[in-house]
């Protein structure tokens, strides 16, 4: 499997989504404001054309380039390109203003690659056992496994509880629209044809993560980047001594990336920061984190970076998205024909195998272009999004149309533009949304069948060890997440 | 200008109460109208139905929605400015009058015109930068057409 995987590689086109990917995914990620969602969302139409693996890897380049391309904006300019750079800042920032620009961009493209590899073998390992795991499952341990992946994003995934509730059960109620799973009736249809297949994901991403963001500049309207200058980049070089005296920051970092990456609807940036606080926490000079300790550098990037591979475990093997950019990249296997889940690794393995292997080997192309677009890269920091939002209004019309060519999607996606923009400035967060959304209606399904399976006798949601397991984790998830609600000190 | 709702007073009402207040209204409209949206056919199955999850996932949504605007009310909230939410309506007619209108006047020049609306809004003044949506749009236009085959308005 491995073997035939490897030779689907040897393809130029595969080669070329992998340099255009990365190449864009670092363009992007260091313009701040614009993430990697935003950026992958707007280039799945763009794959429709293209075989399944050069197109996601294309996409999957972008997530990687992009993860690495906003820890540039972060250390040059102290502006987190995207949110899990934001503890990258902290050291890096210091370093670049003391003339270590080119250093510190180094131990964090170093320490990317580092968590990318570890999370790749990680995923390798782990997404096809959990698969073949799952292919046991009925629709009433498929039904508990989701109510667990909605309940751990409610109350793990950072922020208000009550505010990640809400948008768990907006998505769950967007998901309603259409025709009922069992019965086939239609629903909120309001006598509309179109009405019939459902908020469609594409367009709803696109509205979500691109159209409301062109709506946010529109009511900020204030550049997310002054007039600061750039501190000068020198002439430096990290030597291998240094990244493997770092060796234990690096695995420890990229564990905890990896295993809370696997957690749906925690993101990156909860992980950055539980491993720089660690690697401070362990360091015998924990005075220099935040005055420019390289180490506070490498624990937050190889973290970030980890989370990649963690969250396409639940993603790919059991169809449950990790976070927001893995519901999209769920949403692009789902398109290219890879429906994600315990048949995937079965029907599409050398597929699959193929998509990882280049996620793995994909760290070469990172590291060189990371390395020759360091220059680059601080002009275009200085990019404006208000200079591109026009574009990608234009492009985020084009998506959602020709996903069915058809008008109403594009509808769908202003509509989801809209409420994304009203959520976004309301401070509701929009992955347990989208998650919501996704998971709703299959939740929903598993529960119905469960429930005909039984003759309406709840008893089949407690009958077998995978649902008691299941039962176990929510009420421990539960436990936990009180206990750590009591401990937090009030205001 | 927030206004801080903390002292046992109701908070002016911002962002946060308008959100929360929107989504109680469509939730309690979907309520409303559950029974005429969705039809059953009883055929002698036990277990739920078609309306009993949507009418669960509203009736929960119900009364989340109305704890945070209860909660709302009583905290600091983003206040609306008119101005600046002129801007964000303006944005989103733009892109809704380019949809109404494409089947009309086509892909590009919707497109196109939506562009410059949101290049305007979003403060650009350059004619070069004002330009490039006209060239963005030419582009998506032209490859979606004959490199992608979607059959664009």
């Amino acid at each position: 499997m491995l073997i035939d995987a490897f030779l689907e590689l040897l393809n130029l086109w595969v080669l070329v989504a992998a340099l255009v990917g990365i190449i864009s995914g670092i363009i992007i990620g260091a313009i701040p404001g614009l993430g990697p969602t935003m950026a992958i969302a707007l280039l799945i139409p763009v794959t429709f054309s293209m075989e399944p693996i050069p197109a996601i890897i294309l996409l999957l380049g972008v997530y990687q380039g992009a993860i690495f391309g906003g820890s540039i904006s972060a250390v040059l300019l102290n502006v987190p390109g995207t949110p899990s750079s934001a503890a990258t800042a902290i050291d890096g920032f210091a370093m670049a203003r003391r003339g270590e620009g080119g250093r510190a961009l180094r131990f964090a493209l170093y320490a990317s690659i580092f968590g990318n590899i570890f999370s790749c073998l990680v995923l390798m390992a782990l997404a096809e056992p959990l698969a073949r795991f799952a292919l046991d499952f009925g629709p009433a341990e498929m039904a508990m496994l989701m109510l667990f992946a909605l309940l751990v994003i409610v109350l793990f995934g950072g922020g208000s509880k009550l505010d990640a509730l809400i948008m768990v059960l907006v998505g769950a109620c967007a998901g309603i629209v259409g025709l009922d799973p069992i019965s086939g009736t239609p629903r909120f249809t309001f006598g509309s044809f179109a009405f019939e297949n459902g908020f469609q994901l594409i367009p709803v991403l696109i509205g979500l993560f691109a159209m409301s963001e062109v709506l946010l500049q529109a009511f900020d309207r204030e550049p997310l980047v002054g007039d600061t200058k750039v501190p000068p980049l020198q002439s430096s070089v990290v030597r291998f001594a240094e990244l493997w005296r770092m060796r234990a920051t690096l695995l420890l970092s990229s564990v905890i990336g990896t295993f809370v990456g696997i957690l749906p609807g925690i993101g990156s940036t909860v992980p950055a920061f539980m491993s720089y606080n660690l690697a401070r926490a362990r360091s015998d000079a924990a005075e220099q984190f935040g005055n420019g300790a390289p180490e506070g550098i490498a624990a937050p990037e190889a973290a970030n970076n980890a989370v990649t591979g963690g969250a396409l475990v639940p993603t790919l093997a059991l169809g449950i998205p990790g976070d927001a950019v893995t519901a999209v990249i769920l949403g692009a296997f789902m398109l290219h024909g890879l429906a994600p889940g315990p048949f995937l690794f079965r029907d599409h393995g050398v597929e699959v195998y193929a998509i990882f292997e280049a996620l793995l080997l994909s760290s070469i192309p990172t590291v060189i272009l990371g390395l020759l677009f360091f220059r680059v890269a601080i002009h275009v920091t200085r990019i404006q999004p208000r200079h591109l939002l026009p574009a990608i209004a234009i492009l985020a019309i084009f998506g959602a149309f020709s996903v069915n060519n058809s008008l109403f999607d594009v509808w769908v996606m202003l509509g989801a533009g809209v409420l994304g923009f009203l959520f976004q400035r309301s401070g509701f967060p929009l992955p347990p949304l989208l998650i919501g959304l996704i998971l709703g209606a299959p939740f929903e399904q598993s529960l119905r069948q469960g429930l005909l399976t039984s003759g309406g006798g709840y008893g089949i949601f407690f009958g077998s060890p995978i649902t008691v397991g299941l039962v176990v984790l929510i009420g421990l998830s539960l436990a936990i997440s009180l206990a750590l609600s009591l401990r937090k000190p009030r205001p | 200008m927030s206004t801080n709702g903390h002292g046992g007073g109701l908070a002016r009402p911002g962002f946060r109460s308008l959100t929360a207040g929107l989504l109680l209204a469509a939730t309690a409209c979907g309520l409303y109208t559950l029974n005429s949206q969705i039809e059953v056919f009883g055929f002698g199955a036990s277990g739920p139905d078609a309306r009993s999850f949507p009418r669960a996932a509203l009736w929960m949504l119900a009364a989340v929605v109305a704890l945070r605007l209860i909660l709302s009310l009583r905290q600091e909230d983003d206040t609306l400015s008119a101005s600046r939410l002129r801007r964000v309506i303006i944005v989103a007619a733009s892109a809704a009058l380019a949809l109404w209108a494409m089947p009309r006047i086509g892909f590009f020049a919707g497109a196109a015109g939506m562009g410059i609306v949101v290049a305007l809004i979003l403060g650009e003044r350059k004619p070069l930068l004002l330009g490039l949506p006209i060239v963005v749009a030419a582009i998506v236009a032209y490859g979606g057409h004959h490199g992608l085959n979607i059959p664009l308005p």
